[in-house]
């Protein structure tokens, strides 16, 4: 992967952040007062569009990795799937015999467990190859 | 498997760096080559083979299994 496709990948995902944070902040609030449907809608998912954008730079930057680079990506998301997977599923069951008490919200922090995971996973799969993925 | 990738590069007088460049992967990828943490595709042993202008079996030497 190219130096600058790296910077340029960075930045994307900075500003798309950025924006994540702004439209969840002063966007999506109004959701909950919006009278039609359409419109509560398109504001209660505003914030996921710049999330997906990421995921798809995120694609991006592993089609053009080199195969090391892949191996790694791949092990790490393995993981990272393998943990939330196991979590969500030990608490589901929690939940669906009422040990605890949980709410639909709760999905809204599958996707920040999985990319906390990943990254964890990344770093810990990256220095078995000498740091490769880390940066 | 064991490689003489060090030894190769060495004698070019290249870095890890030069030699990442000329194959078109990261600087860690050669060094995880070079230091046996990772064995490469079968396209990018041929890349190495062309570029040193040897045989994959001449660079490449299957350890112990």
């Amino acid at each position: 992967m190219s130096r600058s496709f790296l910077k340029s990948y960075r930045f994307r995902v900075f500003a798309l952040m950025a924006a994540y944070i702004a439209v969840l902040f002063f966007v999506w609030p109004h959701a909950q007062s919006a009278t039609i449907l359409p419109v509560k809608i398109a504001l209660s998912v505003a914030p996921t569009l710049p999330v997906i954008t990421v995921l798809w730079l995120m694609a991006l930057r592993v089609m053009r990795s080199d195969e090391l680079e892949q191996r790694v990506h791949l092990m790490a998301l393995s993981v990272a799937t393998a943990a939330v997977a196991a979590v969500s599923l030990v608490g589901g069951f929690l939940s669906a015999s009422g040990v605890i008490h949980v709410d639909g919200d709760i999905l809204i922090w599958v996707f920040p467990s999985l990319c906390l995971s990943y990254g964890l996973a990344r770093w810990i799969v990256g220095r078995r190859y000498g740091g490769v993925g880390c940066g | 498997m064991k490689n003489r990738l060090r030894e190769l590069r060495e004698k070019q007088v290249w870095s890890q760096g030069d030699l990442a460049e000329r194959l078109d992967v990261p600087r860690q990828t050669v060094n995880a080559i070079e230091t046996g943490k990772y064995d490469p595709s079968l396209p990018l042993a041929f890349r190495i083979a062309k570029l040193f202008r040897l045989s994959i079996e001449s660079i490449f030497v299957p350890g112990k299994d």
